[in-house]
């Protein structure tokens, strides 16, 4: 039965993949990419070997608590990598929560990127493991770890999606701000700790918070390699199976809830904003992105994964405080831009196949652009004070308030800069959306690798771009903010031309490639 | 005079599989046109290649005299679309869509209010006008993206199967309104599984098959006399009755 599930997934990739070189593309990338990845964590991780053997365990135990803690976050941030089954799917054959949790637990194990973290982390064993009880013991110890891994993201996928999906906008912010500021006081704990001194005395305090998660018994037990390693893994072991007992509960009443966003018929109000909008087609492009990311859930979700991940950011990178100058104000905020950004980066997407009523209207380049221009218009309404708020909040946690006038122009540079970059991999890359929300997954089953592409080009080329701006802002010249949002706009509007003239001339393929079935 | 729609040659391959092999079809201008065809014909191929929203493989399309794909600005003013499977902005209410759809043609604002008003008025949409197009039944949809294709009062309008999954009465309301519409000079062509409806309505009529047009011409030229039923059936020849296999099915388990 677990087989089958694998074969599925598999036969779901390869269906995806046919002929279709942008796809192909984009997959061949993805796996050189994971591949990459493996090789250096595995390589790294196995370095650690020549290391003291107390920090080489607590090293181990870090590197394994962030593995766990990137399978949990990665996911949230839309990347792609998690191209799973969609239980809803499943929900009318004859089979019992438990077949379906283990099938599905394969199923998101089959794939390039859980691959090679499974081969990163064998690095633990060469780092860890002293004689024959500890290789013996090094196996299992690994493949738990994984089995945590992929246990707890699923999750925390499940469950979050399931609850940001359930209510109005308002509510899932809570709930997004009240995972977030769990999540976050982790970092800050192990940073306070830390705070007073060196490297090793932060890394001992890490390890002793760690010492007794399942990672960090994970990596304990490969240390050890005797019975108390043994005893270890069962713990271990048990944490795994309660984290899935949590998660088959968590996917049970995910599948018998209906999708609850749908408001049952209620009407909506006629929406007064239309006033305050432009005419034509970028006012009405801009209502609709707006009403879009008030009422479509999968909108919703990008947008509070976003606010959420920025919130990550601007809590743990969040420096010593003191110490540091501007950039500890603009560097959170301007992260957080790119990765609100980054929902330009697949513009069309959302809209999957509705698409075709802008496909038979518009005729040339310059509909496009005007297109373009109002989605990125309808973003900016959202972003900027966002981004602004953003920008005091890191200000005042830096220590200085009048750093937010650094800080937000910078970060309203970068999303332009962001957008723009997006506006041609919307038309180059475009993929398409899963129709129903199945936790975070990414993209259409066979278009993950392009999603990843997109998504990491864009932020490559968005990081690249942003140096001229962003660089002389946290070296300390604050003034050079002034020209950053000139910079972005230009960018943007730089952008949206580029993609008008690639994006109008193959209209059909990307109709085509954002309403594939799902 | 130039026909409404004419294809030359037109041709679509998805992998291996020809798809549309070569479809020479003709709509007069003012015609009333049925497509029919059986299962995977090719019609719903034909119809997006022909409305510009799959690009064929080979092929020219003209619309009133005009290539589809060399000069797309004056061909998609004129027409208006109806593809298959509904796909519409699902969170907008059925009056904004019709407002984005509107102002997505560049036609003034109050011009647009004006238009849309009717169209629900006369579609009977009026009571779900605020609700979302989520929420609507199939035959609402039909008529809201009826009337999405109409806003812009296009020359030639293309529907896929607008009337499968309709009930008599909004039937009824859809073929009324292109009735009007086709006796004002504008053409509509469309595809259709009921032969009933297409010989009703029709006064043209193609029909496909393997991704051929089979037969084409005046309704009447085509029956020859049969009803459209026996001739399709005649057109595309009949295939398997499905009296053999199946022995297992409805047998005690
Ligand atoms: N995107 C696609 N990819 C691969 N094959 C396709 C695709 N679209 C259509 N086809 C194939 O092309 C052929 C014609 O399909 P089409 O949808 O045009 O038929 P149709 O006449 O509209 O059928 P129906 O009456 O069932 O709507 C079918 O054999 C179908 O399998
Ligand atoms: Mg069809």
């Amino acid at each position: 039965m677990t087989w089958l599930f694998v074969r599925l997934k598999l036969s779901l990739l390869r269906g995806g993949l046919r002929g279709d070189a942008g796809r192909q593309v984009g997959f061949a990338f993805s796996v050189a990419a994971a591949f990459l990845a493996a090789v250096a964590g595995f390589g790294l991780l196995s370095l650690i070997r020549l290391a003291p053997y107390g920090v080489a365990v607590d090293l181990v135990s870090a590197a394994f608590a962030m593995f766990a803690a990137g399978w949990i976050v990665v996911p949230l941030m839309a990347f792609g990598l998690d191209e799973t089954l969609d239980p809803a799917r499943l929900a009318l054959f004859p089979l019992t929560t438990r077949q379906l949790a283990t099938g599905m637990l394969a199923a998101s194990a089959a794939g390039p990127w859980p691959l090679a973290s499974l081969a990163a982390l064998c690095g633990g064993v060469v780092a860890l493991a002293h004689g024959v009880g500890g290789v013996l013991l090094g196996v299992p110890a690994v493949i738990l770890q994984f089995a945590f891994c992929l246990t707890a993201s699923r999750l925390v996928t499940t469950a979050l999606s399931g609850a940001l999906r359930s209510r109005r906008g308002r509510d899932l912010l809570a709930v997004a701000a009240i995972f977030g500021v769990l999540l976050v006081q982790v970092p800050n704990l192990l940073l306070n700790r830390g705070l007073s001194g060196d490297p090793t005395r932060i890394l001992a305090a890490a390890g002793e918070v760690l010492r007794w998660t399942p990672p960090g018994l994970a990596a304990h037990a490969i240390a050890d390699g005797g019975l108390i390693g043994v005893a270890e893994l069962i713990v271990v072991a048990m944490s795994v199976v309660v984290v899935a007992w949590l998660w088959i509960a968590a996917l049970r009443y995910a599948l018998v809830r209906p999708d609850s966003s749908n408001r049952g018929g209620a009407s909506v109000r006629r929406s007064p904003t239309g006033r305050f909008l432009p005419g034509g087609l970028l006012g009405a492009v801009v209502a609709k992105e707006l009403k879009y990311a008030r009422r479509e859930p999968r909108a919703r979700v990008n947008w509070i994964s976003a606010v959420f991940v920025s919130a990550v950011f601007m809590f743990s990178l969040r420096g010593p405080a003191g110490a540091a100058g501007t950039w500890a104000a603009v560097g959170p905020v301007c992260l957080a831009a790119v990765v609100i950004g980054l929902q330009a980066a697949n513009s069309f997407g959302i809209d999957g196949r509705s698409l075709w009523m802008n496909a038979v209207a518009f005729s040339t380049p310059r509909d496009l652009r005007t297109d373009l221009a109002g989605r990125h218009l309808a973003m900016a309404v959202v972003a900027v004070p966002l981004l602004a708020l953003a920008s005091l909040a890191a200000a005042l946690a830096a220590g200085n308030a009048a750093w937010a006038l650094v800080a937000a122009p910078t970060a309203w540079g970068v999303l332009g800069v962001a957008v723009g970059i997006g506006s041609i991999t919307s038309v180059t890359v475009p993929y398409t959306y899963p129709e129903r929300l199945n936790a975070f997954a990414g993209a259409a089953p066979g278009q993950g690798g392009q999603a990843f592409a997109a998504s990491f080009v864009t932020m490559l080329v968005t990081g690249v771009l942003v140096l001229p701006i962003v660089l002389p802002v946290l070296l300390g010249s604050g003034w050079w903010a002034v020209l950053a949002v000139p910079y972005g706009l230009a960018a943007a509007w730089a952008g949206r031309r580029v993609a008008a003239k690639i994006g109008s001339a193959r209209f059909p393929e990307l109709l085509a490639a954002v309403s594939r079935p799902t | 005079m130039a026909d409404a729609v004419r294809t030359h040659g037109l041709f679509k391959r998805f992998g291996p599989q020809v798809a549309v092999g070569g479809v020479d079809l003709v709509v007069p201008k003012g015609s009333f046109a049925g497509l029919v065809g059986p299962n995977g014909a090719g019609k719903t191929t034909t119809l997006s290649m022909v409305t510009g929203l799959l690009r064929p493989d080979g092929g020219r399309i003209e619309i009133d005299g005009r290539d589809v794909w060399a000069d797309p600005v004056a061909v998609k003013a004129n027409i208006g679309v109806l593809p298959e499977g509904l796909r519409l902005f699902e969170r907008l209410s059925g009056r904004e869509l019709l407002m984005y759809g509107g102002q997505l043609r560049g036609i003034p604002l109050d011009e647009v209010v004006r238009r849309a008003d009717e169209l629900l008025r006369v579609m009977d949409l009026v009571e779900a006008q605020d609700k979302l197009v989520v929420d609507y039944s199939t035959g609402m949809r039909k008529k809201i993206g009826l009337a999405a294709a109409l806003l812009h009062n296009p020359r030639v309008l293309f529907l896929d199967e607008p009337f499968e999954g309709v009930d008599p009465v909004s039937a009824n309301t859809l073929t009324e309104v292109l009735r009007r519409y086709t006796a004002s000079g504008s053409t509509v062509v469309f595809s259709s599984h009921v032969m009933d409806l297409v010989e009703r309505l029709c006064d043209w009529v193609s029909v496909m098959n393997g991704g051929l047009v089979v037969a084409q011409g005046p309704i009447d030229e085509v029956r020859r006399g049969r009803s459209l039923n026996e001739a399709f059936l005649d057109l595309v020849g009949v295939r398997g009755n499905g009296e053999d296999g199946l022995s297992w099915l409805g047998a005690p388990a």
